[in-house]
């Protein structure tokens, strides 16, 4: 039996400057653990999405990043791939190809250029569409899909790469209300039931961090600020250090909410 | 059968028919039996009796060389085109943007003035075809060895820049008028000159080249997402671009050095495809190259029998192109944005 507390990511000592000496993180460490859903929050330009392309060997960081114990400077792109599914905020489509055609491009860690995916790749993937209860869209084209269920068919395509951990770039950007708390619970479904190990998904918004994350990355200026349970590091005073702004959490017992205190409505 | 499999059907027994029908078409009356039994003799000569001599050499000396050509060049820029498109994520895209076409049409014009007849144009037009998509490749190339799109659009119009006044250099110093002409009737492309021993030399480096293309069909898919999309599914995309390039560029080289520069067709033919049959390369990359070869064997018909002179079969896929390319520029939205 596999252990529950079993560390799945560990990041240890992570630096990255972009060409122009700009240092996006400086001395980044943590672990994830299997089953947890993880957020990364800060402000514009603290270093959230420079993170997640670390993890993804996207970019190439000093220090190291830890996949189930192997660095991954030790593992190839199309290895990590197999391993780890990134969601991007958006997908810009250029043709109309159908949904299940889409998330088949998944499986492309599974094939040399000369090969496509088989027939049972393909119900595999029709599966990973039925799971998150969108197996009506699969004949759809994209291109005509909401926002939504756009950016759950993306994460289809991640799942249909045999990912075991998730992550996701900003899943609830260009989303209304209802498909936000749609999406981030369908990412937390995904974890819980076990479909994956863990997901890492960066946030603008503290309220859903707080509602629908296991720990949370507080992010500044490259700097991990804080790391850990959302009570304890979403805090009125941590935050508004971070986003410069006088910030309030309020609980009635059951929820709780972050929301800015402004002057002018004394 | 559902409406999907009848089209892929019709399009694949299209360049067939194409083909028998073409063969029997030209301005010297031949019927369609006497143009059968010619084909026949030369196969099976003991098979049939032998028909007249003059019209074995019409149909297997003249048609059937320059229909086949037709068919190759046309399957060639169509897959290439469709492997470009989905490659640089642009379906505006034709295979002429990697700077073949002029390299080809400064080197045929080059060797048409200026070298002795003993060197073929059609070998000056490929070796300067293949130099200039080498430059354009050079010139895209960033000091990591990346080749972003965009670079490569660039120096694809300055590579095609450089040739093309290259070209008209040469056409300005060109003392012989024959000549001139002879290079202006070039660039307008023909498959008048073909004959076995060319489609011989064309024919095993377009099959080589189509089938790298087919065989990445389905790869163009995950190449058409953007490189950082690509990158995070495990691919490489520089890599297996450049590897594709290359396959179109030596498609593309081998067809020009042949027939001249013949537009409009490897950027319409997949627009056609994929509005019949969608937009899976699985699909669209390798129905381009069949309905391309019927396409171009089709044009080459009215290029070579609607009028008592040859019309330059340039003109004419460009004047056939455009018409068509309105009408899907005004439904195909369904298709791209």
């Amino acid at each position: 039996m596999e252990r529950e507390d079993r560390i799945v990511i560990k990041v240890a000592d992570l630096t990255y400057s972009y060409r122009g000496g700009i240092k996006a993180l400086k001395n980044v460490s943590f672990t994830i653990k299997r089953g947890e859903v993880v957020s990364v929050v800060g402000p514009n330009g603290s270093g959230k999405t420079t993170l997640l392309k670390c993890l993804l060997k996207l970019l190439k960081p000093q220090g190291a990043v830890y996949i189930d114990s192997r660095e991954i400077k030790d593992i190839s792109t199309r290895e990590i791939a197999k391993i780890a599914g990134y969601v991007p905020q958006e997908h810009h489509p250029v043709f109309t190809y159908r949904v299940i055609d889409f998330v088949a491009l998944g499986r492309a860690p599974y094939h040399s250029m000369f090969s496509a995916p088989s027939k049972e790749e393909v119900s595999y993937c029709l599966k990973v569409l039925e799971a998150l209860g969108i197996r009506e869209l699969a004949d759809r084209a994209y291109t005509t899909l909401s926002g939504g269920q756009a950016q759950l068919v993306l994460i289809a395509r991640a799942l249909a790469q045999g990912a075991r951990i998730l992550l996701l770039d900003e899943p609830t950007a260009h989303l209304d209300f209802s498909n936000q708390v749609k999406v981030l619970k369908t990412i937390r479904d995904i974890v819980k039931e076990g479909s994956v190990d863990a997901a890492v998904m960066t946030l603008h918004d503290p309220n859903q961090a707080l509602l629908f994350s296991d720990k949370v990355a507080l992010l500044k200026d490259g700097y991990l600020v804080d790391y850990g349970k959302p009570e304890e590091v979403l805090t009125p005073d941590k935050l508004s250090k971070i986003y410069g702004i006088e910030l309030a959490v309020l609980s009635d017992g059951i929820t709780s909410a972050i929301v800015p205190k402004l002057q002018h409505k004394n | 059968m559902e409406r999907e499999g009848v089209i892929k059907l019709v399009i694949l027994l299209s360049p067939v028919l194409a083909v028998l029908t073409s063969v029997v078409l030209g301005r010297y009356p031949l019927s369609p039996l006497g143009v059968y039994e010619a084909v026949a003799s030369w196969f099976a000569p003991y098979l049939v009796h032998s028909p007249p001599e003059v019209a074995k050499v019409i149909v297997v000396d003249y048609r059937l060389p320059r229909i086949l050509t037709a068919a190759v060049v046309g399957a060639a820029l169509s897959v290439s085109g469709a492997s470009l498109q989905s490659m640089f994520r642009n379906p505006l895209v034709s295979p002429y943007i990697l700077g073949v076409s002029a390299g080809a049409g400064f080197g045929a014009a080059l060797s048409i003035a200026f070298l002795p007849p003993t060197v073929p144009t059609e070998l000056t037009a490929f070796v300067f075809a293949v130099l200039a998509f080498s430059l354009t490749i050079l010139i895209a190339r960033t000091s990591s060895g990346e080749i972003p799109t965009i670079s490569l659009v660039l120096s694809g119009i300055i590579v095609t820049a450089l040739f093309s006044a290259a070209l008209s250099l040469v056409k300005f110093v060109t003392p012989d008028p024959h000549k001139l002409a002879s290079i202006v009737f070039w660039l307008m492309g023909s498959f008048a000159a073909s004959d076995w021993g060319k489609l011989a030399r064309v024919t095993p480096l377009v099959l080589a080249s189509a089938a790298v293309l087919v065989a990445m069909r389905w790869r163009f898919n995950v190449l058409s997402l953007s490189d950082e999309e690509a990158r995070a599914l495990g691919i490489n995309p520089a890599r297996e671009r450049l590897i594709a390039l290359c396959a179109c560029a030596l498609a593309t080289s081998a067809s020009v050095a042949v027939a001249g520069i013949i537009g409009w067709v490897g950027l319409m033919i997949p627009h056609i495809v994929r509005l019949a049959l969608g937009p899976d390369n699985r699909v669209v990359v390798p129905y381009s190259a069949v309905l391309g070869a019927t396409y171009m064997v089709l044009a080459d018909d009215i290029a070579r029998c609607l009028t008592t002179e040859e019309i330059p079969i340039g003109i004419l896929t460009t004047l056939l192109g455009i018409p068509l390319f309105i009408y899907l520029l005004k439904r195909a939205t369904a298709v791209w944005r």
